[in-house]
């Protein structure tokens, strides 16, 4: 289950210790010597946008939570690999995006291509009972009826509003491939949602 | 699938227009007078807004995680921090009644939290290293356990660095002693980046 917001949270509240104003890169710091309560701080500030990323690579909820703890921990115990020549987001959506796409695909592993299109059917229960948009809903099917890669892609450029360069080292294709991706998932998308026209 | 994925080539519309530009074009609003007029262009257009609109939609969906994940991820952190924590990792902390020690990143947090709390200075790396020194706190002079502090700050620009680091000097060598309890023996400050306030 998760909760549905259409407006930007408000900032999580500080620790006492914690001025508000702490960059990315002195929080990265911070946590690489130790400090949990920096690593609290900055994954606080970036979680709600890899949860978006994670639930939409994987279509439901308790895959996409059970990927961002995964990520998160993985965050933790890799931050000395970090080095701060990327932002910390682009480094942390990498971890959630790599995550999701080994869970797909040990998904498709053991569970077989049958239970998988019927899942990716029903990809989320709470947000299909109360879907009253049928292209939303219709979009959102197709969406998880891409390929991994493509609908990566297109959900970083699309519904993250990244740039093809940022994609390019979150998924380690290179711009002419992410660019190449994005546009065939927007073909097969417009072809779905043109009956919705 | 795989063979799919290796084509990396979009292919030109039959006007011989890149598809994915004229696409975002469309979206973006900048078509231009061919784009415009061309059939084939205008297609692609006509895709790309069908489905910009609803992508749109999605977009604006806000979902958040419970605070069940972010909780469990902290839990986790902090039993393999302390599980972790190695002999060299305390810092002994001067104590006439026994042995005491301090884990290092609790130290390390005391001492950040002093510069943070000055006018446009924020810590970011703070290492204490322990070291075996004569030490002098006040007018008492003894041999023991000293600590040497390497911090790196980002100071706000416009401050006058020569007196703030000067000022941190003086800071982290008082919270060492009064806060901790531990001789500072030397402190290197670094100052690694400058920020605007906006």
């Amino acid at each position: 289950m998760h909760a549905v917001r259409t407006d930007d949270p408000p900032p999580a509240p500080a620790g006492p210790e914690m001025p508000p104003e702490l960059d990315d890169t002195t929080l990265v710091v911070r946590a690489r010597e130790g400090d949990v309560r920096a690593f609290s701080e900055l994954t606080g500030r970036h979680q709600d946008a890899l949860y978006r990323l994670a639930l939409r690579l994987v279509g439901n909820a308790e895959d996409a939570q059970d990927a961002l703890q995964d990520s998160l921990l993985d965050a933790w115990r890799r931050l000395d690999r970090f080095r701060g020549d990327a932002a910390f987001t682009t480094w942390a959506y990498r971890i959630v995006t790599n995550r999701c796409l080994d869970l797909l695909r040990r998904r498709r592993e053991t569970v077989g291509i049958e239970a998988v299109s019927e899942r990716l059917a029903a990809p989320d229960a709470p947000e299909r009972t109360a879907e009253v948009d049928a292209g939303l809903a219709a979009l959102r099917v197709a969406l998880q009826g891409l390929p991994d890669e493509q609908r990566a892609c297109f959900v970083l450029r699309e519904l993250e509003g990244l740039g093809y360069a940022e994609i390019g080292e979150i998924t380690g294709a290179s711009e002419t491939a992410v660019r190449g991706r994005i546009h065939r998932a927007r073909q097969t998308l417009a072809g779905v949602m043109r009956s919705w026209r | 699938m795989e063979v799919e994925e290796e084509l990396t080539q979009i292919e030109p519309l039959a006007c011989g227009r890149d598809a994915a530009d004229v696409w975002d074009h469309a979206v973006a609003g900048t078509l231009d007078e061919h784009e415009r007029t061309c059939p084939h262009c205008r297609a692609a257009a006509a895709d790309a807004a069908g489905l910009d609109g609803v992508v749109h939609r999605l977009a604006a969906e806000r979902p958040i995680p419970p605070p069940t994940v972010l909780d469990a991820v902290l839990v986790s952190v902090r039993d393999a921090v302390a599980a972790e924590l190695r002999p060299q990792d305390l810092v002994p902390l001067d104590s006439p009644e026994g042995p005491a020690r301090l884990a290092r990143p609790a130290a390390a947090r005391v001492l950040r939290h002093v510069v943070d709390r000055m006018d446009g200075m924020r810590a970011r790396s703070c290492r204490i290293e322990t070291e075996l020194a004569k030490s002098t706190i006040g007018t008492a002079t003894a041999d023991g356990f000293g600590v040497s502090v390497a911090i790196t700050v980002t100071a706000r620009f416009g401050v006058d660095l020569a007196s703030v680091t000067a000022r941190v000097r003086q800071m982290v060598v008082a919270a060492g002693e009064q806060a901790l309890g531990v001789p500072v023996t030397r402190v290197d400050i670094t100052v690694e980046d400058l920020w605007d306030e906006s």
